[in-house]
């Protein structure tokens, strides 16, 4: 038998036994709920000596797929400092070092010398420094690719793209608010040497690929977005004004077209600008908008139906609110006795603010809010504005006159834009878009952002009355600057007083604006164009309106949205229908041609049609010409096309499709071309190329950049 | 089959329950860790058990007193099993441990040589009752472990050295051995082996281990040393633990372990695969089934007829409880790295025989309680 201090040893292991036990379950929750999240996090942790390969960031295009952002792939060079202090070769490799890539000896030297596994050299190296120091094949001294972000088109929406910083990491604008899609995931190299440079037998290797991130096409046309910067850059050179903004909306989807600000910077040296320039002044600012408010003022008078375009009204120059008065803007020469819609083209004050106080308080404000004011547009760019407007429970009679004629609120010009767009679009507010669609590496269609609407505002007979009357602004009114010949516009000048810093109006510092949208009776697009502190002839009318003409008109003829007045009667003739001969040889095509009855005129000296125009399926008159651009697909140079009488788009297409850029200057069809045609370039050379308006003076102007 | 009738009802079925359940535990976990590989390490587990139970089922058979004939030649085989390893042995990972026999697969002596080792020196002790209180009468003691001790020490397989060094302390303490001398002896020998790496790190001392040994030490102390081998093992398998939580990521979903981040993940390192997929339930669950394992075991250890089926209860229950605290405190970093399989659990014919013959041992004493029985 087993004695009774026997049992109790055995009772005491037992004890033991249990106290270890409980302590592996108790070590074990520790593990699990209380470690677990870290020790997750640290999984990947450079505790294991890994180095990332970075992913490369997907590319940014526009809307017809042309790219606004790109990575371009450089080498790094790093060293495995143990390697090169075992080599012995270390004052050598420091002499070749810092020769090679122009760094300073002590730094070089101080870099080898760390007790580390990896350590940078230099990042992004030019590609005949990497072939130099390769060939010098030092010990220990490494090559790695790594992705740089670059934007081609340099300045073009920098403000709409952003910019992303040296890893990679998206920053600011469309790559800050799509950097999720853009980064991609990294993969990871687990490097074979420990801490000390030792390397550990049998040791793991893994290799896991980076996956490349996804690409943005955004709603934005670079074609559109040209013709705007162009124009803004234009007015703030003529005006030397301090800012400015023009935003081109699509009305039916709410897609932006163009966006653009001053001041610019470029993305791809975004550090060396002043960060003010950064700033999206189109989302992130709020200003007072003046006389272009009054078109939301209408159009909730017209929707609650306190006014009717016949109504009459009266103008003394000004008009008693309670105690305050309020002036127009002539009260030197009141304009008298007005109907609404006169009331509307002259901008005239005393109009507005009776039809704001016939609203109410409680109406006004419903459409404020309808309109979106006062909230968030949901642009997917960072560091959007609400705006400001007076408190509804703070707001009295004069609060409400001053409103219904555009002060004492701030909007933003995204939110103003909106708004209009949506009285264009019978009613309807949409959500601004800028990204169409987001693809993945191999082009393979991920989402797609479809066209957003967010409420009906005013009715289809309201929006359709007030275009009516709006049109009448542009071809009567204050709005005459803007006159498109062609095309129905509708749209609303703007002159506001600038608002002090410390409150109050500036006596000399406005901000001249235009809002309006085309064709009015099928409205396509909203514009609208911004102008800070303009010097000298300060009026929106005279000094947006143009702007808005130029931007408007170039952006219709780009979109061939077909003109609506006909000047002259076409009689009828004989029509042909123009056969595909793309990729076909020039020889054959030029005998089928002729054979149809076109005559042909050939541009280049290549074998092969590369771009024919008109474009097969036209139907052309008899006896017209068509031209035909060839090209000697092995040549790195191409042959400048004769581009006379193109318009803008045509020449943008005959242009890229032989591998050229354009800069265009003006409006209408091309005169003037630089470098000639017939003359052989490098695939990318930029064209310039003047485009007139057949009715336009032939005078000399310099634009653009 | 008139003998296997007879103790139907004498058997200890919470042990045999709580074994039974842990077997099951750990097909499920094998499967789970190789089933990317091949399904031949759960066939080959499955071949293992059955054997084991045959084996175990002819060891019930013969009373365990029987052997206190043979001791003193089951020590001589002992003593030339470990040595044959160095002759006819294989070289894995390091380690002069195992030996080839053609048509079987590979073999573990050192595995055998633990319950060898605790059937010889119970009978040792037996005949040294009352002899224990001064350092001079363990000496004898000492010696008769050490022989086998250094010949394992020399594959070198410093994991199961230790295993042999808590089945002498668990014996020696229930043979009646002076506990403030144990104590003594064995606390004040690891606080010097303790200081001796410290000397060694401080001051260079020579010391009989590699780097590789001495970092699956210190790896205990700063999971940072080593990163790339036993660093790696440890740092992988608390985070497979840790992803775990309450109730794991479930069979297969491991992707520490699937995504072979984890090393041995069949073997050493078997737990941490185990908590990752069943989380704390699971991990919990085994652990209160080894509870109930060392329990019974004991148990067993108090109601034996003889001092020799005690003791060899208590040895048996020792060589499982370090396997348990060794194996598992490895997994989650408290113990040194020394790759020694957790009993049932790890994948491995050696370890698998050798546990389920110290169950038979154990089931063995317990049917023989009561003397009168044959």
């Amino acid at each position: 038998m087993v004695s009774v201090t026997m049992k109790k040893r055995i009772s005491f292991i037992f004890l033991t036994s249990a106290l270890l036990l409980g302590l592996l379950v108790v070590r074990t929750a520790w593990i699990q709920f209380v470690m677990g999240k870290e020790l997750q996090a640290k999984a990947i942790d450079s505790r294991l000596r890994n180095i990332d390969v970075k992913a490369k960031r997907g590319i940014i295009y526009d809307r017809n797929g042309s790219p606004l952002a790109i990575s371009v792939s450089a080498d790094s060079v790093y060293a495995v400092p143990s390697q090169v202090r075992r080599s012995n070769r270390i004052d050598e490799i420091v002499n070749a070092l810092s020769q090679v890539l122009e760094l300073d000896k002590e730094e070089v030297r101080d870099k080898l010398n760390k007790k580390v596994a990896f350590q940078w050299i230099k990042r992004r190296v030019s590609d005949e420094k990497i072939k130099q120091l390769k060939e010098l094949d030092l010990p220990g001294i490494n090559f790695v690719e790594e992705n740089r972000r670059y934007y081609p088109k340099g300045k073009l929406a920098a403000h709409i793209l952003g910019f992303a910083g040296i890893d990679n990491q998206g920053l600011n604008g469309i790559e800050l608010t799509y950097d999720k899609e853009l980064r991609g995931v990294s993969g990871k190299i687990m490097i074979e040497y420990d801490a000390a440079g030792r390397e550990i037998p049998n040791a793991m290797h893994q290799y896991i690929p980076p996956v490349d991130g996804h690409s943005l096409y955004l709603t934005i046309d670079e074609t559109i977005q040209y013709i705007a910067e162009r124009e803004l850059d234009q007015v703030m050179k003529i005006k030397q004004a301090k800012r400015g903004t023009i935003i081109v909306l699509d009305i039916k989807t709410g897609d932006i077209l163009a966006l653009a600000n001053r001041p610019v910077f470029d993305p791809n040296n975004f550090a060396d600008y002043d960060q003010g320039t950064w700033r999206n002044i189109a989302i992130s600012d709020a200003y007072e908008p003046g006389s272009t408010f009054k078109t939301i003022t209408a159009a909730g008078a017209m929707e609650e139906n306190v006014v009717k375009p016949t109504d009459r009204f009266y103008d003394p120059g000004y008009i008693k609110v309670g105690k305050e008065t309020v002036k127009c803007w002539r009260s030197y020469r009141p304009h008298g006795s007005q109907s609404f819609v006169e009331g509307v083209q002259n901008s005239c004050n005393p109009v507005f603010v009776t039809v704001g106080l016939r609203q109410g308080k409680d109406r006004f404000y419903k459409y404020l809010e309808g309109f979106g004011f006062g909230q968030k547009t949901g642009i997917e760019l960072p560091g959007e504005a609400t705006g400001i407007l007076v408190p509804k429970s703070r707001a009295k009679d004069i609060d409400l006159a001053t409103m219904s004629i555009g002060q004492a609120n701030a909007v933003t010009p995204i939110q103003l834009i909106r708004a209009v767009a949506a009285i264009a679009n019978d009613g309807w507010l949409m959500k601004p878009q800028l990204v169409k669609e987001i693809r993945d590496y191999d082009g393979k269609l991920l989402k797609k952002i479809e066209p957003e609407p967010v409420r009906q505002v005013i009715s289809k007979n309201t929006s359709e009355e007030l275009r009516a009357i709006l049109e009448t602004v542009v071809s009567e009114g204050t709005g005459k600057n803007a006159y498109l010949e062609g095309y129905k516009v509708a749209g609303k000048t703007g002159t506001a007083q600038k608002i002090l810093p410390g409150g109050g109006y500036s006596s000399n510092e406005y901000i001249a604006s235009f809002i309006g949208f085309a064709p009015a009776d099928h409205p396509r697009i909203a514009a609208l164009v911004i102008v800070d502190s303009p010097q000298g002839v300060y009026y929106g009318g005279q000094v947006a309106a143009p702007v808005f003409k130029n931007v408007v008109l170039d952006t219709l003829r780009y979109l061939e949205v077909p003109p609506e007045i006909t000047g002259e009667a076409k009689f009828m003739e004989e029509k042909i229908i123009v056969p595909d001969v793309k990729n076909k040889k020039i020889n054959i095509v030029t005998k089928e041609l002729k054979s149809l009855g076109l005559k042909v005129q050939v541009e280049g000296q290549g074998d092969k049609v590369i771009i024919q125009l008109p474009p097969a399926g036209s139907q052309v008159i008899k006896g017209s010409t068509t031209i035909l651009y060839t090209q000697d697909e092995n040549s790195d140079q191409v042959v400048v096309p004769d581009l006379t009488g193109r318009t803008i788009k045509e020449a943008s297409i005959i242009l890229s499709e032989l591998g050229l850029e354009m800069a265009p200057q003006g409006s209408g069809l091309a005169v003037i071309q630089e470098p000639q045609p017939g003359s052989k370039v490098d695939k990318g050379t930029s064209v310039r190329v003047k485009f007139l308006s057949p009715n336009e003076e032939h005078h000399e102007e310099t634009i653009g950049p | 089959m008139g003998f296997y009738k007879k103790i139907l009802n004498k058997l200890d079925y919470t042990l045999i329950g709580a074994v039974l359940l842990i077997l099951v535990m750990s097909l499920f976990i094998l499967n789970s860790a190789t089933a990317h590989l091949s399904t031949s390490y759960l066939k080959k587990q499955i071949m293992w058990i059955i054997i084991s139970i045959f084996v175990l089922l002819a060891f019930l058979r013969l009373d365990y007193s029987v052997i206190t004939k043979y001791t003193r030649y089951l020590y001589i085989l002992n003593i030339v099993l470990l040595t044959s390893v160095f002759f006819l042995g294989t070289e894995v990972k390091g380690a002069q441990s195992w030996i080839v026999i053609p048509g079987i697969g590979s073999i573990q002596p050192s595995e055998f040589s633990k319950l060898l080792l605790i059937v010889t020196f119970a009978h040792y002790l037996v005949h040294k009752q009352g002899e224990l209180t001064t350092f001079r009468d363990l000496i004898p003691s000492f010696i008769f472990v050490a022989i086998p001790l250094l010949l394992i020490l020399k594959q070198p397989d410093l994991g199961t050295a230790l295993v042999f060094i808590a089945i002498m302390v668990g014996m020696l303490f229930v043979a009646g051995a002076n506990p403030m001398l144990l104590l003594g002896i064995f606390g004040g020998g690891s606080l010097a082996a303790i200081g001796y790496v410290l000397g060694h790190l401080k001051f260079g001392w020579w010391i009989p281990l590699k780097t590789y040994q001495l970092n699956r030490i210190l790896v205990v102390f700063d999971s940072s040393i080593d990163p790339r081998g036993a660093g790696w093992n440890v740092w992988q398998s608390k985070i497979a633990i840790g992803s775990g939580g309450l109730f794991g990521k479930g069979l297969g979903g491991g992707t520490q372990s699937m995504g072979q981040f984890l090393p041995e993940q069949w073997t050493d390192f078997v737990f941490a695969v185990l908590a990752e997929e069943m989380g704390f339930i699971g991990a919990g669950l085994l652990l209160i089934f080894f509870f109930i394992l060392i329990y019974r075991g004991l148990k067993i250890a108090a109601v034996s007829r003889d001092l020799y089926g005690s003791l060899i209860a208590t040895g048996i229950v020792s060589m499982y409880l370090f396997h348990i605290i060794e194996n598992v405190g490895m997994a989650m970093g408290i113990m040194p790295v020394t790759g020694i399989p957790l009993p049932f659990v790890s994948y491995g014919g050696s370890s698998l025989l050798t546990n389920m013959i110290g169950l038979g041992l154990l089931l063995n004493i317990y049917i023989r309680r009561q003397k009168i029985i044959f």
